[in-house]
């Protein structure tokens, strides 16, 4: 008794008897963690929204059935809307607050600077930020473009729940000039950033081990490229073949 | 040995030199001759002083002890490098058979939010001994050494432990991560007294407040970059961090703390 009302007294968190909790999420080890496990959470919605597209090079039909089944179940489609900009909102977050107290904490910057890694000369692991900041500006205008449908110049279906309007409004997206550079740049920024990120995720977890954490790597840099390439392959391709 | 190779070096040196904390600091450059190829870093700078002081001027002053790589006392950024070109090499163990005759050398001093300048290239470094303060201690017995087969500690268990221990407290790992992280530092104390016996009772405690002190103090954030690693003069290996990692996740589920 005399124990919960001590606590009491530290605030709602203590009253909860989570001031653990609190101290984790605030320590630069804990944001580690939640930054490697969004990333890692995000990285498998890439891998079933690349297998949902790829349907593109299939034609207008199977992608139109791919999309309506998948919209059907607009329940799930909900939750996991909302699962994915929980994700994606805290790991920008944490990069934003955590790449602004790098910065503070380097503050001088040395007149010369090399690396000491065998080979190194610039690495995607020193470009994580910017090339995060890229994929944002291209998932942002990915979803003007196909989510909210708020890009007048497209040219939509007019009937945004016909069985037409996936395949016709994601054509219209990837034939506009715009998006079309910038989907292309996007994508292939995306895997420079996977291709530290995934093996850097697993680190920031505390896996690494002589055991696996050579294969991780390895299997990062593949992602990186397979993500890279599928997506890129779509923008190049897809509009060419179904004009 | 092959005294033949042993030659007579002339260097350009481009020195940081800053009068206290709180002075403005610039590069200076100076020419040195006549620096045997058999010097260590630290002689050459030796030499440099000698020079300065004949002709009226202040020294460089830079940090240094054992001179035998032990200690971590010594260490500055030569030519854009913790500790030089060589890997697992502190700055004394550094020598000038590793440079060519008339290269430019730049040398600076660490450089992070939480290393102030003292003066040149020594900084301040105190943020790592308050991080080791706030690990506390090991409940072990004093007095005479305890007999030796009393805590058996299995081989591999040693050798992680030692490979931790290794640490020589430098401040490299900080001085060459962009971030100014101090967490290959952190990692190598925790995983050393986390591996064996002796470092059981305290090991929650220990490990949360010394992370505590590290993000009070200022350190960056660790992202994964290896640059620490790299630099490290007693190649202290990143699974340190990742093990950092986990003994911090799991003082945070599973202790009282
Ligand atoms: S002076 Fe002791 S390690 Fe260099």
């Amino acid at each position: 008794m005399t124990d919960s009302t001590a606590q009491c007294k530290r605030g709602l968190l203590g009253c909860l008897g989570l001031n653990w909790f609190f101290r984790l999420l605030s320590s630069s080890i804990g944001q580690k963690f939640v930054m490697g496990v969004t990333g890692l959470l995000l990285c498998g919605f890439l891998v079933t929204h690349l297998a949902g597209n790829l349907l593109l090079f299939a034609g207008a039909k199977p992608f139109n059935e791919y999309a309506h089944a998948l919209h059907s179940q607009w329940e799930l489609v909900a939750v996991a809307e909302l699962g994915l900009v929980v994700l994606f909102l805290a790991h920008v977050y944490l990069a934003v607050t955590t790449t602004i107290g790098n910065y503070r904490a380097r503050r001088e910057f040395y007149v010369l600077k090399q690396s000491k890694v065998p080979g190194r000369i610039i690495g995607a692991n020193t470009w994580m930020f910017a090339s995060g900041s890229v994929v944002l500006g291209f998932v942002i205008l990915h979803l003007i473009d196909l989510r909210m449908g708020l890009r007048r110049s497209l040219h939509y279906f007019p009937d945004p729940e016909a069985f037409e309007a996936p395949f016709h409004n994601t054509m219209a997206a990837l034939s506009d000039p715009i998006s079309r550079v910038v989907y292309f740049v996007g994508a292939i920024i995306l895997g420079v950033h996977l291709s530290h990120g995934f093996a850097s995720a697993f680190q920031s977890l505390g896996l690494n081990h002589p055991k696996y954490t050579p294969l991780i790597k390895i299997i990062g840099k593949i992602f990186g490229v397979i993500i890279a390439i599928g997506f890129a392959s779509i923008v190049v391709f897809v509009p060419g073949m179904w004009r | 040995m092959n005294h033949a190779a042993s030659k007579n070096l002339n260097l350009t040196l481009k020195i940081w030199r800053q009068a206290g904390p709180k002075q403005a600091g610039g590069l200076k450059t100076y020419q040195v001759s006549g620096i045997s190829t058999d010097m260590s870093f630290l002689e050459m700078l030796d030499v440099l002083n000698e020079q300065l002081i004949a002709s009226g001027e202040e020294p460089v002053a830079f940090d240094h002890d054992c001179r035998e790589g032990i200690c971590g006392t010594c260490g500055v950024v030569i030519n854009g490098q913790a500790h030089g070109p060589d890997s697992g090499t502190t700055t004394c163990q550094l020598h000038m058979r590793r440079f060519k005759d008339g290269d430019t050398i730049v040398i600076e001093p660490w450089l992070a939010k939480a290393f102030p300048i003292v003066r040149d290239l020594i900084v301040d470094r105190s943020a790592f001994d308050r991080i080791i303060q706030a690990g506390g201690f090991v409940s072990v017995n004093t007095g005479n050494a305890p007999e030796a087969n009393t805590t058996l500690v299995p081989h591999h268990v040693q050798q992680d432990a030692m490979s931790a221990a290794a640490c020589i407290g430098c401040g490299a790992c900080v001085a060459s991560c962009k971030n100014a992280s101090a967490m290959l530092f952190v990692s190598a104390k925790v995983s050393h007294l986390a591996s064996i016996p002796q470092g059981q009772g305290e090991r929650s405690k220990r490990v949360l407040n010394m992370v505590a002190t590290m993000d009070a103090e200022h350190f960056g954030n660790c992202t994964n970059t290896g640059e620490c690693e790299a630099a490290c003069p007693a190649k202290i290996n990143l699974t340190n961090i990742a093990q950092l990692n986990r003994e911090y996740l799991k003082a945070s589920l599973f202790s009282k703390e």
